[in-house]
């Protein structure tokens, strides 16, 4: 019970942090603007507009980053500045990481929410709701326990700041958005199945296509990963904080 | 050269700006040819957008002297501003040039196809000193360290986007396709767009002083501020 007392100023914390707000807010709502613009008149032979997959693409690739709000509470908490502080306070550590965990997912999901919101009532971009927020839900935990794992593992934590962006960037580049990639077996991999950004893509795709079978599989893949990171970060986190 | 030789020491000393500045001009070299565009391999045009990058690392240690006080103590040393600061710029050059060199005739012996290999460094040369002088102009606008950084992060990404790097600037509309030419980024383009189709030299020449101009201008404002 004394952990939903801090859950608050958690949350007050993380929104006060303007360059989160900078960069996983004002630069996505700029750039989806920007293509809007110019991809406004661009139509296929069959129809569909480029905009709307590039910027759905766009919402779902900048939550592989809202892991770092996560890791970065985490250092300032439990590895530096409140470090004793938090050995002193009669709470459970364990609860309350976890509740730092929770409290930075949901700030990354709204984020997207609000992405979401922009690009549909400003840009007029069809968004599938109910399913979009599960899949982007998905992905802030899993970027959150990806970024954790790079947390606890690493001694330091510019690295495991730097190994962050390359979880991201890597990402996003593998998933040929800025070049396409070389055609083999492993590429071939890591564009579609081996990639959660194109899970996710994949699985809201599918869903639009009415297509429940292909979404439920490309989702419960992203889940499965979640599920194994979150054990494997239990384990790490046991040895670190615990 | 005292300074000059300092900063160079400095620059490498960090494991992490060693990977930084070496490593990616040699990814660079090795990525794909786009089919129509860009006109020369991704790598040539994404460092473009990577050299942005390295000039605000760089030039981040100007900031952080003159936020730590160094700045303040070197006032008093018989050294003037303009001798620390013209000798911090020119390694930072030294230090771009060398990958631009790097990245050019490694691409000319991987045999990427750069048809005029010597015209497309001066190139990046010009606009290195560009994106030099934007993140001195730049630093100078904060206090905060990583403030700067990742603000300048976020401009980078619109430059990079507006300025037709990422997106060329034939699919733009017209009222941005206008907006596009104040970004130095769109001259980097240009010239990459003369070096493949150009034949008047004067017309790579005008690419070239549009970004010495804007490496003066960026310059003037980012040495006028030093001490706070």
């Amino acid at each position: 019970m004394r952990i939903l007392s801090t859950v608050q100023f958690t949350g007050l914390r993380m929104l006060r942090n303007y360059i989160v707000l900078l960069l996983l807010l004002v630069v996505p709502i700029l750039l989806i603007t920007v293509f809007s613009f110019i991809l406004a008149g661009v139509e296929t032979e069959t129809g569909e507009k480029p905009l709307h997959g590039v910027v759905k693409i766009m919402v779902v690739s900048f939550q592989l980053f809202g892991g770092s709000i996560v890791m970065s509470y985490i250092q300032h908490e439990f590895f530096t500045a409140h470090r004793m502080r938090l050995n002193m306070i009669p709470i459970r550590k364990e609860l309350y990481a976890f509740s730092i965990m929770m409290c930075g997912t949901v700030y990354s999901i709204l984020l997207g929410v609000i992405l979401m919101l922009y690009s549909q009532f400003a840009l007029g971009i069809p968004w599938n709701w109910a399913w979009s927020i599960y899949v982007i839900t998905l992905m802030a935990i899993l970027s959150s326990i990806v970024c954790l794992i790079f947390a606890l593992a690493v001694r330091s934590f510019k690295l495991a700041e730097r190994l962050s962006e390359v979880y991201g960037v890597g990402f996003i580049l593998l998933a040929g958005l800025f070049f396409p990639m070389p055609d083999n077996a492993f590429f071939d991999f890591m564009g579609s199945y081996g990639n959660p950004l194109m899970l996710a893509m994949l699985s809201i795709q599918a869903i639009e296509q009415s297509n429940a079978g292909e979404a439920w599989f490309t989702a419960n893949i992203l889940l499965g990963a979640v599920v194994l990171l979150f054990v494997l970060m239990l384990v790490l986190g046991r040895r670190r904080i615990g | 050269m005292t300074v000059f030789r300092f900063v160079f020491l400095r620059s490498f000393r960090n494991t992490t700006n060693l990977i930084f500045l070496t490593l990616f001009p040699l990814v660079c070299i090795f990525m794909p040819q786009g089919d129509p565009w860009p006109v020369l391999p991704y790598g040539y045009q994404l460092f473009g957008v990577f050299l942005l990058f390295v000039s605000i690392r760089l030039a981040s240690y100007i900031q952080v002297d003159r936020m730590s006080g160094v700045v303040k103590r070197l006032s008093i040393a018989p050294l003037s501003h303009a001798s620390y600061l013209s000798q911090h710029l020119l390694a930072y050059l030294l230090i771009i040039m060398l990958q631009c060199v790097i990245l050019v005739y490694g691409g000319v012996l991987y045999g990427q196809p750069l048809i005029q290999p010597f015209l497309l460094l001066i190139l990046y040369i010009s606009y290195s000193l560009a994106a030099l002088a934007i993140a001195l102009a730049w630093i100078t606008l904060f206090r905060n360290k990583e403030l700067a950084f990742f603000g300048f992060m976020s401009f980078v990404f619109l430059v990079s986007v507006l300025g037709g790097i990422i997106v060329p600037v034939s699919m733009f509309p017209e009222w941005l396709a206008r907006i596009a030419v104040l970004f130095p980024t769109y001259w980097l383009a240009e010239g990459q767009l003369w070096i493949v189709y150009g034949n008047e030299l004067g017309d790579f020449l005008f690419v070239n002083v549009v970004l010495w101009l804007y490496a003066l201008v960026f310059m003037i404002i980012g040495s006028t501020r030093k001490l706070r």
